[in-house]
């Protein structure tokens, strides 16, 4: 109705393109029934300007890997509940070498790409390799941190077997967190570069919109919509606009504050990512400031948290609360640990015997993940409560990381970790039984004994370690009622998306 | 008035030099720098090392300022360091999309303002006047965000006249979708049209009681055709020159408007370049807002100099025929 007074206010005589297409759309969609053949999904991110890419080896932004995952086949995704840990795409498994140093991947049969040229281990090996070669950022990388890829060798047209760096049995999660599947040669992205995943790029204009159209030789078999238009709109507050007035189906990257909102309307549903695709929120005490060195410092720091009510107040609740250990949800968490307590009067003892009572601290943080300005200014908040001379140094969008040299010598600053293992992000050299324990945890033929080691490193880190992990952050999406099929993974996947007719 | 013209275009190249230099080292002085902003938290410090080599971020600083400048007088910007697309080309098609905007804006603000600042600056003191400078007192007065905010709230969420956000289809230009042109050419109007009101008002009372307009009133002219003929030529070159003032800072400025609107212009790329310490990308905008806005000025000035020779006394007898 209020699209149709808006047409007749502005005195449009015909009936624009939009307008026709969506009266055939809604004749072809009356005929087939419930399902909605020829539905076009409208889908919000916040976009990168113009700095969005169709490499998305380069591509910054959540929005040009949503884009490269529905036009360029995954390997697969992280899942729990398989018994690999992993679901698979475009391969059909991933073996391991009993002493784990080589992975035989396997292709599916009879996958071609859309230029029709059938996908083949020389493409799978290419896909690996891209990053590195392509001078892929840091995060497209780690396989290659993690494999020998020069050493890899195809065994058939559909079969490729890789050397690791070093033994490692989370190979796996590594191979499925976020590799696709490029044509041999590829080194350009355009939109016309040969892919094989669901949708093909038809239009794309940097900053403001890519259509997709489905790719009718997609292999599989639950892809629904006939056309995806994702749509670039950088502010938060307009991306829940676009949604409130029917400009978008889907909008990822909602406000706390926009998700309480958003939830109370009719017809709007909201959604958060769940683990393990939440981003851990860190507070990082640096060991080289004197009063860190003290494990009981730092003990009263973790202590003199709030976490609960950073869940409650920053995030509405739609957070999960943190145990200073990283990569919750993924298998080899461990959730035997016990949750720590908020205690101000332990922590307030605890400094007390270390000598630091009253002690001044200055915490940096900026707006680089949802919320973590408000949690800094709660736990500044806290510590002053057990004593601390605590204050907040908020800096600006994007300058937060943007020196890495003088961020490391912060003496207290925030940070955050997209979802991903903990044993193969591991960063070593701050404590070298914690590394030593982490490299078993990776490496030990036996899976019990590389969980125990994995579970005792955890525990060393709970004890002792130099980060506050107060929360879990996901990703909260927002969708009219009509949207159904989404995947929450790292970032929203919409390949399965549904959109039932009116 | 040639030799105004020609000292007033040279003035505008050497501050187009001076500009230039001043926006490429303030950018290189900023803390931090696109490797930081790109490789991102995970990074290993070979990767970090790897990314500024490749980004040319090793020279030293006034050797990188000649080859900028050479490189841009043959319009080449340079190319973005957050995906490598060159800048020039991202210049291409978001001034387009700003030069309509703020084109429209400050059209619309022109016709109002004249009206409003006549109506208001030739009844000065009396109740129209003062109605018209509270309202523009209060335009001054509210925030953008506000006014915007506004807008979305009564237009698109109540009324549901207008979309609320911009979302050209790939390839379109914004003047192909008039309706999502609504709403922020209107925030820019609200924006701006106080202060442009108050301009030609306070131009217009400083005429009102010259000798010529005097001598116009003695002949017998009055209303529209006195304020029309008389008036306003004579107040015009203030204005105008007002107008392309705002009109230089609206381009680049229009930030909250853009922001809020999703309008893909060139402030919000600005502002993301900025943040994400994509240098190249800001050098490049910076310098091509800055040319814009002095050519702006400048043919602002050269307006309002040809009007003020017309509307001096001396000039307007001579051009009427008459002798002195």
């Amino acid at each position: 109705m209020s699209n149709f007074s808006r047409r007749a206010f502005l005195g449009f005589g015909a009936l624009t393109a939009a307008g026709v297409s969506g009266v055939l759309t809604a004749c072809s969609s009356s005929g087939a029934g419930g399902d909605a053949a020829g539905a076009t999904l409208r889908a919000a991110f916040a976009g990168g300007g113009s700095s969005e890419t169709l490499n998305y080896f380069v591509g910054p932004t959540a929005l040009d890997f949503v884009r490269a995952r529905l036009v360029h086949a995954p390997l697969g995704a992280i899942d729990a509940k398989q018994p690999d840990g992993v679901s698979y795409g475009i391969l059909e498994s991933i073996e391991i070498s009993d002493d784990l140093t080589s992975y035989t991947l396997r292709l599916r049969d009879s996958v071609t790409f859309t230029d029709g040229s059938p996908v083949t281990a020389a493409d799978l090996l290419h896909s690996l390799r891209a990053p590195d070669e392509l001078e892929g950022l840091p995060f497209t990388r780690l396989v290659g941190r993690n494999f020998d890829l020069a050493a890899a060798r195809r065994l058939d047209a559909r079969t490729l077997r890789l050397p690791t760096a070093q033994p490692i049995a989370d190979g796996r999660l590594l191979l499925c967190q976020s590799m696709l599947v490029i044509k041999d040669g590829t080194t350009e992205f355009t939109p016309k570069t040969p892919s094989c995943g669901p949708f093909v790029i038809e239009a794309f204009e940097p900053g403001q919109q890519t259509v997709l159209r489905r790719n009718p030789d997609y292999f599989g078999d639950d892809v629904h919509l006939d056309e995806i238009h994702l749509l670039s709109v950088g502010d938060a507050e307009a991306r829940a606009n676009a949604l409130r007035e029917g400009q978008a189906d889907f909008v990822s990257g909602v406000s706390p504050f926009n998700a309480r909102e958003l939830a109370k309307a009719d017809g709007l549903t909201v959604s958060a990512g769940e683990p393990p695709y939440v981003s851990n929120l860190r507070f990082e005490m640096n060991l080289s400031h004197e009063p860190f060195k003290d494990e009981r410092v730092r003990r009263a720091f973790r202590l003199a948290v709030d976490r609960q009510a950073i869940v409650d107040t920053v995030y509405f609740g739609r957070a999960e609360i943190g145990n200073d250990v990283p990569a919750l949800g993924f298998p080899s968490y461990d959730t035997g640990l016990e949750q720590r307590r908020h205690d101000p009067e332990e922590a307030k003892s605890l400094l007390r015997e270390a000598g630091h009572e009253g002690m001044p601290i200055e915490l940096t943080a900026g707006p680089e993940l949802t919320g973590m300005v408000e949690t800094a200014t709660l736990v500044v908040e806290n510590l002053r409560a057990v004593g601390v001379k605590a204050s907040l140094k908020e800096l600006p969008a994007g300058q937060l990381f943007a020196d890495y040299e003088a961020y490391q010598r912060l003496p207290f600053a925030a940070g955050y970790n997209p979802s991903a293992p903990f044993e193969a992000n591991h960063t070593p050299g701050t404590f070298p039984d914690i590394d030593k324990l982490v490299a078993t945890a990776r490496s030990a033929p036996a899976e019990g004994d590389r969980t125990a080691a994995s579970h005792k490193a955890q525990g060393l880190l709970w004890e002792k370690g130099n980060e506050i992990v107060p929360v879990f952050v996901p990703t909260v999406d927002a969708h009219t009622d009509k949207v159904s099929g989404v995947r929450s993974l790292q970032f929203p996947d919409l390949s399965a998306a549904e959109l039932a007719s009116a | 008035m040639i030799r105004f013209g020609l000292t007033r275009g040279v003035t505008a190249v050497a501050m187009m030099l001076l500009l230039s230099a001043v926006l490429f080292f303030s950018t290189e002085a900023l803390p931090g720098d696109a490797a930081g902003a790109v490789a991102g938290a995970d990074a290993t410090d070979s990767e970090r090392a790897e990314i500024r080599e490749r980004l040319g971020l090793d020279d030293p600083a006034v050797t990188r300022y000649v080859t900028w400048l050479g490189d841009a007088l043959t319009g080449d910007l340079g190319r973005s360091s957050a995906a490598g697309r060159p800048v020039a080309e991202v210049l291409a098609s978001r001034f387009g999309n700003s030069v309509v905007l703020v084109g429209l804006a400050v059209a619309a603000i022109a016709v109002l303002a004249t009206v409003f600042g006549l109506a208001a600056g030739l009844r000065a003191g009396r109740l129209g006047d003062r109605l018209l400078s509270s309202v523009t007192v209060t335009l001054i007065a509210l925030p953008e965000f506000l006014v915007a905010t506004g807008l979305v709230v009564v237009l698109a969420h109540q009324a549901g006249l207008f979309p609320a956000v911009s979302t050209f289809p790939p390839g379109d230009s914004s003047w192909q979708h008039p309706d999502m042109l609504v709403l922020p050419v209107t925030a820019l109007v609200l924006g701006g049209l106080g202060v442009a009101t108050r301009l030609v008002r306070a131009a217009v009372v400083g005429v009102a009681g010259s000798p010529a307009i005097e001598q116009a009133r003695l002949n017998g002219e009055s209303g529209v055709r006195l304020a029309w003929s008389y008036v306003l030529p004579a107040a015009a070159a203030p204005g105008i020159q007002g107008l392309a003032v705002m009109a230089a800072g609206l381009l680049g400025g229009s930030l909250v408007v853009e922001t809020l609107f999703n309008y893909p212009g060139v402030g919000s790329e600005l502002a993301r370049a900025v943040t994400y310490r994509d240098v190249a990308m800001v050098q490049g905008l910076g310098l091509a807002l800055a040319g814009s806005a002095l050519l702006i000025l400048f043919v602002g000035d050269l307006l309002a100099g040809l009007l003020n020779v017309r509307s001096r006394p001396g000039a307007w007898r001579r051009a009427e025929g008459g002798v002195s």
